[in-house]
């Protein structure tokens, strides 16, 4: 029991990652990032190229060092999203939404066909996992990935909160309440976008190196557009623009997930095991329309901001 | 606000709660535990529905005829949605918290390839598979031998089909093909049978799949003028292609893989249309075996066998469970071992179905070797956990799929040799 609450934990960990980086771009910059997955992919990508080992078949696979390939993923996936980001940025709302959703499929498709880098539909394996070497049992391994996830998750979360106190958080979110208000206060609101979608690409690609060294296996199945859609589950359900609710949202939305095929089995006679899934779909979505239903901001919405000054 | 938070924490704790109650019930030893990862929904499901029923009559018959080591087998199959995330914490959840030593699944190569390597091999399970064949599984180690499957792979359909379309004299043949594992690996393997056995291939288009229309695949597969076409792929995608390939204009001579040997195919095409197709698949040896399962299954569930993996999966468990028995204890390298010896070439035959499973415990009982014969044949493992196995070549006739002919076991094996040396 406890091999696997530790090995949910650290998936949910990763998946939290992915959620502050996107609480980071929608929650608080207002961006509608509908691609998650595809920077997602990025990171995971070039974690794996850079530190799989060598197979003749492959012109990647570098057999590199574990912190090489996260820094390689983060850098990898931050000069995509900049590039991504120059083109698309100045898109509002559901335009933006739609031209990285149209990325991320690229991407996937990308994966998908350029077999000599990314293994193709084979996928890649061999994948450089944290000292490894050192743990004989899978639960040894897991539980030290998941102290890792903790420290990780910990300098993200105390950095995200610094940053989004600071004036330059301030700006983000005065863009997305009144984008005309702050340009007209002289604040470039296409820099700062631009800046903030570059820091939460970053951030889901370290989540793709994390995702791809816990696994050791890559291939594009992991990247489907779907992911996208739970990690915005996660978001919304959470709490939009609170990053303590955008981790429980990880936690809660991944519960429901994983839970809901456990009670299946518990519940469902063995004979009728077959239709199980279809109850464990519906089940899903109407856990995610009750929390919708009676908590419409998330489990924890947003905090009320008063400005210290109000009483002056 | 501090009510709201608190609620909140609650919440969180219940369904953590919800979680780990479900699991304290593990680890006795009665009832034997035998795991199951299937995709029951997601792109997969229609074909996935009568596997699980498969998977349903295997246990069935296994605890008729004696369960494991006298105990009865609770079967616990969860969904993987096809998505990989969802597989592997279905394979850890039954690995970790059920503890079941032994799991069969699942569909899609790209779930099962990160449940081999994150669960399977690091700790040591069996993972017997009905269906994926994506050929690195067995080939390059990273099972750590614990992973086996009882479909052949992509590579015996694969040499099978050439032989048939070189039997044919098809020539200048283009091939359009899914671009997953599956498709890449039988493309790969058709060329290289093909090279020996005569015809060639004169263009490879991949598609990628759940696409509304494939006009521009076709387009391009008929720019190179062919005078025959594979088609690689599933029947959904099939119907597609294979509208569009002949209202261009494009040749009745078609052979197809093993997926499209089903009735909505047939139909979504028109049966009168596709009189000159043959496809190819894992043939169902004839044999008291065979029929056993056969019947048992159209008894209990009122509909035919036919359709991918319905036989593979049902060997996976038959194969599994009696493993088992055989293993000196329910421990994963102790079943990883007894897997082998199913099939003894000097064993007694046995069969399928609850009365030929109590016999073979009686003789596993009495320490002699058994030979196990299931829906699917003779199931004897080679040194990367893989089944060679006889192919049948598919044809429609008056609207309805026939077989064509058999192609057998000791022609395979004679295929394989001719290819490969």
């Amino acid at each position: 029991m406890l091999a696997y609450l530790v090995f949910f934990a650290c998936i949910v960990l990763i998946l939290g990652v992915l959620t502050l980086a996107l609480n980071l771009q929608w929650g608080f910059t207002g961006l509608f990032n509908a691609g998650v997955v595809g920077f997602y992919a990025i990171g995971a990508y070039t974690h794996a190229i850079v530190t799989a080992a060598p197979q003749p078949q492959y012109v990647g696979n570098f057999g590199l060092p574990w912190p090489v390939g996260v820094l390689a993923a983060m850098a990898a996936t931050a000069l995509a999203g900049w590039l991504i980001g120059l083109v698309t940025i100045r898109l509002r709302g559901d335009y933006l939404a739609i031209a990285t959703f149209g990325v991320a499929v690229s991407i996937q498709l990308v994966a998908l066909n350029w077999e000599p880098l990314t293994g193709g539909p084979q996928g890649l394996t061999r994948i450089s996992r944290p000292l490894a070497q050192l743990f004989e049992t899978p639960f040894g391994f897991n539980l030290w990935f998941l102290g890792l996830m903790i420290a990780i998750m910990a300098a993200i979360y105390w950095a995200l909160d610094r940053v989004l106190m600071s004036p330059w958080g301030r700006v983000l979110k005065a863009i997305r309440e009144d984008e005309t208000a702050a340009v007209a206060l002289g604040k470039s609101a296409r820099r700062f976008r631009l800046e903030a979608f570059v820091l939460g690409s970053t951030l889901m690609g370290l989540a793709g190196a994390l995702y791809v060294s816990f696994i050791g296996f890559v291939s594009p199945y992991d990247f489907l557009p779907i992911v996208t859609f739970q990690i915005w589950a996660m978001l919304i359900v959470g709490g939009s623009g609170n990053n303590r609710g955008a981790l429980l949202g990880a936690l809660v939305i991944w519960a429901i997930w994983a839970g809901s095929g456990v009670l299946v089995t518990k519940l469902v006679p063995p004979s009728h095991a077959a239709q199980g899934g279809a109850i464990q779909v519906i089940l899903i979505g109407l856990l995610l329309m009750l929390v919708l239903l009676f908590r419409p901001r998330g489990l924890i919405g947003e905090a009320a901001v008063v400005s210290r000054h109000v009483n002056d | 606000m501090e009510r709201r938070r608190r609620n909140t924490v609650v919440f969180a704790l219940v369904l953590m709660g919800s979680v780990l109650s479900a699991g304290s019930a593990a680890a006795q030893s009665c009832p034997v535990k035998i795991g199951g990862v299937l995709p029951l929904t997601g792109s997969m499901a229609p074909i996935t529905k009568k596997i699980a029923q498969s998977a349903e009559l295997a246990i069935e018959h296994v605890n008729q005829g004696g369960g494991i080591k006298g105990c009865p087998v609770q079967f616990i199959l969860r969904d993987d949605q096809g998505q990989p995330t969802v597989g592997v914490d279905a394979a850890k959840y039954l690995v970790e918290v059920e503890r079941v030593p032994a799991f069969t699944g699942t569909i899609s190569s790209g779930v099962t390839g990160p449940i081999i390597s994150s669960v399977t091999a690091p700790s040591k399970v069996v993972q017997i598979t009905c269906c994926s064949t994506a050929s690195p599984f067995t080939l390059d180690g990273r099972s750590g031998g614990y992973f086996f499957r009882t479909i052949p792979t992509s590579k015996t359909q694969a040499f099978a089909t050439a032989s048939e379309t070189a039997r044919r004299g098809m020539k200048k043949t283009v091939v359009i093909y899914i671009n997953t594992d599956f498709g890449t690996d039988m493309l790969r393997f058709y060329k290289a049978a093909v090279a020996k056995l005569g015809g060639e291939v004169i263009a490879e288009v991949p598609y990628n799949d759940n696409q509304p229309s494939y006009r521009a695949e076709v387009t391009k597969a008929l720019a190179a003028k062919p005078e025959s076409l594979l088609l690689i792929g599933f029947p959904k995608d099939g119907v597609t292609i294979v509208r569009e390939w002949l209202s261009l204009g494009g040749t009745k001579t078609i052979a197809l893989n093993n997926s499209m040997r089903t009735m909505d195919f047939v139909n979504g095409v028109g049966a009168k249309f596709i009189e000159d197709v043959f496809g190819m698949d894992n043939a169902q040896v004839a044999g008291p075996h065979v029929d056993a399962f056969n019947t048992a299954f159209e008894e209990k569930f009122k509909t035919d066998t036919k359709g991918p993996g319905v036989h593979t999966q049902y060997d996976a468990l038959m194969v599994m469970a009696l493993a088992m028995n055989i293993a000196k204890d329910l421990t994963g390298p102790s079943i990883k071992d007894a897997v082998r010896r199913v099939h003894v070439s000097n064993g007694t035959p046995v069969g399928t179905g609850p009365a030929e499973y109590k016999k073979a415990l009686e003789l596993i009982k009495a320490g002699k070797p058994i030979k196990y014969f299931g829906a699917t044949g003779p199931i004897e493992f080679d040194a990367n956990g893989d089944v060679t196995g006889p192919a049948l070549v598919w044809k429609v006739k008056d609207g309805q799929i026939v077989t064509d002919r058999i192609i057998t076991i000791e022609e395979m094996q004679a295929l394989f040799k001719r290819v490969e040396n």
